[in-house]
């Protein structure tokens, strides 16, 4: 890098030289005159810097003759500029022409000769004087009693000696004095301010005039070698009188386009003249100058056709509120007032408050004008966009049509009367299948027989704990039901029944002559008492299941009345118990998910099993998987299936209902949401449109539910009536709902400890 | 099987761009995309679903579509952009070096856009730009009214003052303002512009400082654009109003503050002789040459109309009369296209001045509501306002010099007949004779009366509004919204309210005796809700312990029945909504709450401002009794 730096500078100044050389006198003669006028021209600055670069160049230029490196990097020069390095050669010749004149009358290179008479021979003979040593000699001759070389000298540092003489000797560390001493050097020696450290030596050295001139060149910014000359006088080698080349380079002869002037400049000259002339080019006229917008007809043409951008839409015209003198009652209150200023402005509804001024001279300017058509314009060009249908309807007509509650007569409406338990929740009740009679269990282990129509209670039964499940048999010959407590379910025959019916009850339930065992046992155990020692105040059959922690949560009836199913809590919790046959069967190894409720479909031999999820459907008589019903529902509590076996519907905890048709879709057909808290019983009605549900709030809902026979209609669902009046404990609404038979009436049980028939 | 489809190459992810891919595709910067958007008038658009418009992404952002930034891409507008960005950089250079003589030559020759082709593009009929031009008037009278500064020029300042001042001008001469409306932010004024409304709105005369919230450049772009757009309208207006434009303007005048009284209106000489004058002499001078041609059209108007064009055109001719008679300028728009309906083919004749003339009737009257008044203005109302009003409904009207020049009547003038004063009344111990009668001579009315009796359509009586009166309430003309409260309507409620208080006091008369009538309202309301005739009987017989003779028993007793039962029915009705509302499917019942909610709204609001004029008026009402 410096070395091409060098090489450019040099160039420059070269080229400063050629230029003084041609106007030139003897330029040594006038060499300020010609600073002066590179001084002048444009690229003065650089000029200057090329006279001290050029001095600062030349100072290597010393030591390259008796350095070999220098002399290899002017051969580098050499290869890269061959001009100019015949140039540059042939200065350093002169350089060294001129340093030989200056050395002649200067340095004494070869010292005069005495001439003696010897004392051996007595012949006169020349003597040299004894050469000394000194700075300007050669440094291979120079005595520097330290021959280490460039070291670094710290490595003698805890030496005596800081090296050796070129005899191999030690050279001693010379004694180096304190702070103190060399303060009394300074003000004693005069020579001390001329003095350097010599690293080599390890002490003071004074330095020689030639030293210290280079100290004060460099001081004053010149070239720091005494002999450098920056105004050399030019040579001239090729150029001059005398010297012109002779023979050209080329014989081509010399075109005439060198001296004939163009003839295509010319015409194109000449059509911009006659342009100009013609008028057709005004010269240097500007082009914006008259800014103002030209107005013309511009709708006049004929319109493009499409349609035109839609236009913006306006902004709403001002309301009484804003007029200056608005009626009184447009003022706000202080209340409003204080409401308006606490919201932020984004939030308020109005971007003023109204008031009212006497007169129009004293209403103010309006500090927010520019502001509001600045938003303006925000709004017309950084708002999206919508086009909106604005709904000019009657909110009322979104409510859907459906017939009145009193044309689809009878439901239930009232409550005609009330069962208490003692205070404690009732889990199951259940309605004879000749619509008479009603059994409610309560969680203490009471069930109690009682009539639908007056109430009155007939038997009261106490079991060990609370009650999971009633379910009366819905055989209509027999008349018996089945009571879930703890890991048993008793079947108890009702007192007071007819004769045959009960002889026909016990036959059943305890025959004479038992079923042969099943050939493989099930780990449910049938244990009856015989029809003779029977009574209605304990249950004739006992079937005790697999233990569990909690009572089955449901039982369900086939519709024969020949099976009952029974769900407790776990893996494999579904049991199927077979009366006639009396045997119990699981039919399921494993259910994906805790099993919620079963039904058996009406009229098919088809199953539903609902867990907290879904519903599947299974065919019993083939053991298949008929269809997964999704509801949706997180998580299911209850389950019924119209009579007609084509409708399902599903209630929830998470307040849904959904109903579903099975001919239709796995997917609800219908999610209703009416109740304010789960959903806890749903029950269709077995010869009426109706269904119920009951809820946690408390509430229990009737539906007018008609379902068409032509697959083309939709099932039709009204909502009847809100039943009110179980109270809701501890969050528990509304346990179970049950219609009574034969009548519009419906029996609903609560945590309050009530039972309740409404009637129509 | 057809051909795969690929995510975004089709649909939303291509109809629709975010902000920053059309600023990269239109390889502009943001402020010139911003500026594109303003003078092109293209907006972002919502699409329907974000989230397929921004490749999946549900991040906050801006669509436009991507037609519309296609349709910018060769817009000339960007062109001259580009090219100012280089000339800006040319000009830096050339100031960077000093070549003063370079940098001199690229100013005059600098890139300058012009919006013509936008303005036909965003407004391909004149309709369609009168309609929109409301904001472009606010902004203008904004403008004009706005201190110059660093960023708002002075010549920016006087070009939007003139166009204002132009537009005054158009609206007095056609006599087309309809609706003025004084409200705490301005004047609204609502003019009908071929069968447009325009409404815009004016600050009042104070000096408006821009905050420095708000940006300016987007304020001049847009003056920029409606600069423009005005021009173009107003030459179209002017033209067909056959008058020159520009209005010249009386430099010396404008200096003296005259305002809109600077400009004069000059007709066009070229055009409009040669369409009123070529009839008449089609008919009197040279018969011989147009006669083929003029017989036939009548030929043809006769036929297709037959005896209805006469009785037409007279009506139409005599209006025209009328306004030759008080108008200085001959031609007026209302008779323009009339004009121009007879010379077009017959048939459309038939039709167009029946319209038109439907259409000016009831104008005509209203729009000269103040012709036959002279007005003198008091030297504190603002003249630029009422200026405007009373001019533009037919109406002279002079200001003192203090006002500013130009008035063409001093105070003086007998033919004064109101004087708009804005001060409190004061006496006059030393006014002369001849002063006190022109006192008397003339009404002196605030300004608000000018403004609702324009509202109003007729002059109102001048006692309601004499001066130093309580104003009545300023209503506005533009109404609020169908079911808002009325603020007119108000007696119904008022006579409700004073029944109410009757009742009130006489329940306070019949407190002392309370402890008597008590027992016999429970009896009463006991028998309202006695279902079956046990309970009616029962009621009775509690009546008659507690002294309430048969009749009067048996007359409350049917009331309150009926009551009990109408109120049953409305609440049977309720509850079956109630329970219809379940088989609401899920959208439509957050529509309908939001529709109830809406409308539950304006009914309270509504209900407030009922209250509290109840209560202002009952305040009134104890205070008259006070006093």
């Amino acid at each position: 890098m410096a070395a091409a730096e060098t090489k450019k500078l040099s160039k420059k100044r070269k080229a400063a030289q050629e230029e003084e050389e041609t106007p030139a006198p003897p330029p040594s003669a006038f060499p300020q005159e010609v600073g002066l006028e590179m001084g002048s021209e444009d690229e003065g600055e650089e000029g200057e810097d090329v006279s001290d670069d050029g001095e600062v160049d030349e100072f290597p230029e010393i030591d390259a003759r008796s350095d070999t490196e220098d002399e290899a990097e002017d051969g580098d020069e050499e290869d890269d500029e061959s001009e100019e390095d015949v140039d540059e050669e042939e200065e350093e010749d002169l350089d060294e022409d001129d340093d030989s004149d200056a050395s002649e009358e200067s340095l004494h290179v070869w010292p005069k000769p005495k001439t003696v008479v010897s004392d051996i021979t007595g012949q006169p003979k020349r003597v040299y004087p004894e050469i000394e040593p000194e700075y300007d000699s050669d440094s291979s001759t120079e005595d520097t009693p330290n021959r280490v070389g460039n070291i670094p000298m710290h490595w003698y540092d805890d030496l005596p000696h800081v090296g050796y003489d070129i005899n191999g000797k030690k050279v001693l560390r010379p004694a180096r004095g304190d702070e103190l001493d060399k303060f009394l050097k300074t003000v004693e020696d005069p020579e001390s301010w001329t003095s350097a450290f010599d690293k080599n030596l390890q002490m003071d050295k004074p330095l020689t005039a030639e030293e210290l001139d280079i100290i004060r060149r460099l001081q004053e910014g010149e070239n720091p070698d005494a002999n450098y000359d920056p105004y050399e006088p030019t040579v001239e080698w090729f150029t001059g009188k005398g010297k012109e080349e002779v023979m050209p380079l080329s014989a081509a002869p010399e075109p005439k386009r060198r001296w004939v002037p163009s003839k295509w400049e010319k015409q194109k000259v000449m059509k911009i003249v006659r342009a100009i002339r013609q008028g057709r080019i005004l010269p240097n006229k500007p082009k914006t100058a008259n800014n103002q917008p030209q107005f013309y007809a511009i709708w006049n043409d004929e319109a493009p056709t499409g349609p035109a951008p839609p236009p913006a839409p306006k902004p709403r015209l001002p309301g009484h509120a804003e007029s200056y003198n608005p009626p009184e009652e447009y003022l706000p209150t202080p209340e409003e007032r204080a409401k308006w200023e606490a919201t932020d402005p984004e939030d308020r509804e109005r971007e003023h408050l109204p008031q009212k001024y006497s007169a129009l001279r004293l209403v103010p300017a309006y500090d927010n004008f520019i502001k509001e058509r600045f938003n303006r314009q925000l709004d017309l060009y950084l708002a999206p966009r919508v086009q909106r249908v604005k709904l000019q309807i009657d909110p009322e007509s979104l409510i859907p049509k459906l017939p009145s509650p009193s044309s689809l007569r009878p439901f239930p409406v009232y409550r005609s009367l009330q069962v208490p338990h003692a205070d404690v929740r009732v889990r199951a009740i259940s309605v004879s299948p000749d619509g008479q009679w009603v059994v409610s269990g309560d969680e203490s282990g009471v069930v109690r027989l009682w009539e639908v129509i007056v109430g009155k209670e007939v038997k009261r039964w106490t079991f060990k704990s609370k009650v999971g499940a009633i379910e009366w048999c819905p055989r209509t010959d027999v008349s018996f039901f089945a009571v879930a407590v703890e890991d048993h379910i008793h079947f108890v025959i009702p007192p007071n029944i007819p004769g045959p019916v009960l002889t026909a009850t016990q036959n059943v339930l305890a025959p004479a002559t038992l079923p042969p065992p099943p050939a493989n046992p099930s780990p449910v155990k049938w244990s009856s008492v015989p029809a003779s020692q029977s009574s209605s105040d304990s249950p004739i059959l006992t079937l005790s299941l697999p233990s569990s922690p909690e009572p089955p949560k449901q039982l369900v009836w086939h519709r024969k009345g020949d099976y009952l199913a029974s769900v407790s809590e776990g893996q494999g919790g579904v049991w199927i118990h077979q009366v006639s046959r009396r045997h119990s069967q699981a039919p399921f190894k494993k259910v994906k998910g805790t099993v919620q409720l079963v039904l058996f479909h009406p009229t098919k031999p088809h199953f539903f099993v609902a867990t907290q999820r879904y519903v599947r459907m299974y065919n019993l008589a083939e053991q298949t998987l008929l269809k997964t019903l999704t509801p949706g529902i997180r998580w299911i509590s209850s389950m019924d299936v119209h009579p007609s076996g084509d409708h399902l519907i599903v209630g929830g905890y998470d307040r849904k209902l959904c109903w579903f048709d099975l001919e239709l879709s796995d997917k609800p057909y219908k999610i209703l949401r009416y109740h304010s808290r789960a959903l806890r019983s749903v029950h269709f009605h077995p010869t009426y449109p109706l269904f119920a549900s009951s809820s946690d709030d408390g509430s229990i809902q009737i539906f007018h539910a008609r379902v068409y026979n032509d697959l083309m209609t939709n099932p039709l669902i009204v909502p009847l009536k809100i039943l009110r009046g179980h109270t809701v404990r501890e969050g528990l609404g509304v346990f179970s709902v049950r219609w009574v038979p034969r009548q519009p009436w419906l029996v609903s049980a609560g945590a309050d400890g009530q039972v309740s028939v409404w009637c129509s | 099987m057809g051909r795969l489809k690929q995510k975004g190459k089709a649909g939303a992810a291509k109809a629709y761009m975010t902000r920053s891919a059309a600023v990269k595709k239109l390889q502009c910067s943001l402020a010139d995309f911003r500026r594109l958007c303003i003078l092109k008038g293209i907006f972002p658009r919502e699409p329907r679903n974000r989230k397929k418009a921004n490749k999946g992404s549900s991040a906050p952002t801006n669509f436009y579509y991507a037609k519309d930034i296609a349709y910018l891409a060769h817009e000339p507008v960007l062109r001259k952009l580009r090219e100012h960005k280089a000339f800006a950089k040319k000009l830096a250079r050339a100031l960077g070096r000093g070549e003063w003589s370079s940098a001199k030559s690229l100013e005059d020759n600098k890139p300058v856009y012009r919006l013509d082709h936008i303005i036909k593009e965003r407004y391909p009929t004149f309709v369609d730009a009168v309609r929109d031009i409301d904001d472009a008037l606010c902004m203008i009278f904004l403008f004009a009214s706005l201190p110059s500064d660093s960023k708002v020029s002075p010549s920016l300042i006087e070009n939007c003052a003139r166009l204002a001042a132009e537009w005054q001008l158009y609206v007095m001469h056609t006599h087309s303002l309809r609706k003025v409306f004084l409200s705490i932010k301005g004047v609204y004024y609502q003019a009908e512009v071929f069968d447009q409304t325009v409404t815009w709105l004016v600050p009042y005369q104070f000096t408006q400082t821009i905050p420095s919230d708000v940006d300016v450049r987007v304020m001049l772009t847009f003056l920029e654009l409606y600069q423009t757009l005005l021009g173009f309208v107003f030459f179209k207006l002017y033209t067909d109003a056959g008058l020159v434009y520009p209005p010249p303007l009386d430099v010396q005048k404008d200096e003296g503050a005259a305002g809109v009284g600077a400009f004069n209106l000059q007709e066009a000489k070229v055009n409009r002789p040669t369409a009123t004058a070529a009839k008449t002499k089609v008919v009197e001078v040279d018969g011989k040459r147009i006669s083929s041609k003029d017989v036939r059209q009548t030929i043809k108007s006769i036929s297709a109309s037959g005896s209805g064009d006469g009785d037409v055109e007279m009506p139409a001719v005599d209006a025209q009369a009328a306004n030759e008679d008080d108008e200085e300028f001959v031609e007026d728009t209302t008779e323009d296209p009339e004009d121009d309906a007879s010379a077009a083919p017959a048939f459309t004749t038939a039709t167009l001045p029946t319209l038109k003339t439907l259409s000016t009737l009831p104008q005509s009257t209203s729009s000269k509501l103040f012709a036959p008044y002279t007005f003198w203005l008091s030297r504190e109302t603002s003249r630029p306002i009422f200026e405007f009003i009373v001019r533009s409904f037919g109406g002279r009207i002079g200001w003192p010099a203090t006002s500013g020049s130009g008035s063409p009547f001093d105070e003086n003038d007998e033919s004064i007949t109101h004087v708009i004063i804005d001060r409190p009344l004061v006496q006059r111990p030393n006014e002369t004779e001849a002063e006190k009668e022109r006192r008397r001579r003339r009404k002196y009315v605030q300004p608000q009366w000018v403004v609702d009796c324009v509202n109003a359509g007729k002059i109102l009586l001048e006692d309601l509004y004499a001066q130093g009166k309580t104003l009545p309430p300023h209503l506005s003309p533009f109404g609020d919204h169908a079911e808002a409260y009325d603020p007119t309507a108000g007696l119904v409620g008022a006579d409700e309210e004073d029944e109410d208080e009757e009742m009130e006091q006489e329940d306070a008369e019949a407190s002392d005796e309370e402890s008597a009538t008590r027992p016999a309202k429970s009896v009463l309301k006991a028998a309202a809700s006695a279902e079956d005739d046990a309970a009616l009987h029962a009621a009775e017989l509690a009546a008659e312990a507690a002294g309430i003779d048969y009749g009067t028993f048996e007359k409350e007793a049917k009331k309150a029945q009926k009551k009990a039962k109408k109120t049953e029915g409305a609440e049977e009705e309720d509850a079956e909504r109630d329970m219809n509302k379940m088989m609401m499917s899920n959208k439509q019942r957050k529509l309908y709450e939001r529709m109830k909610h809406g409308q539950k709204k304006r009914a309270e609001e509504k209900q407030n401002l009922e209250q509290k004029k109840r209560a202002i008026e009952k305040e009134k009402k104890r205070r008259t009794k006070a006093s």
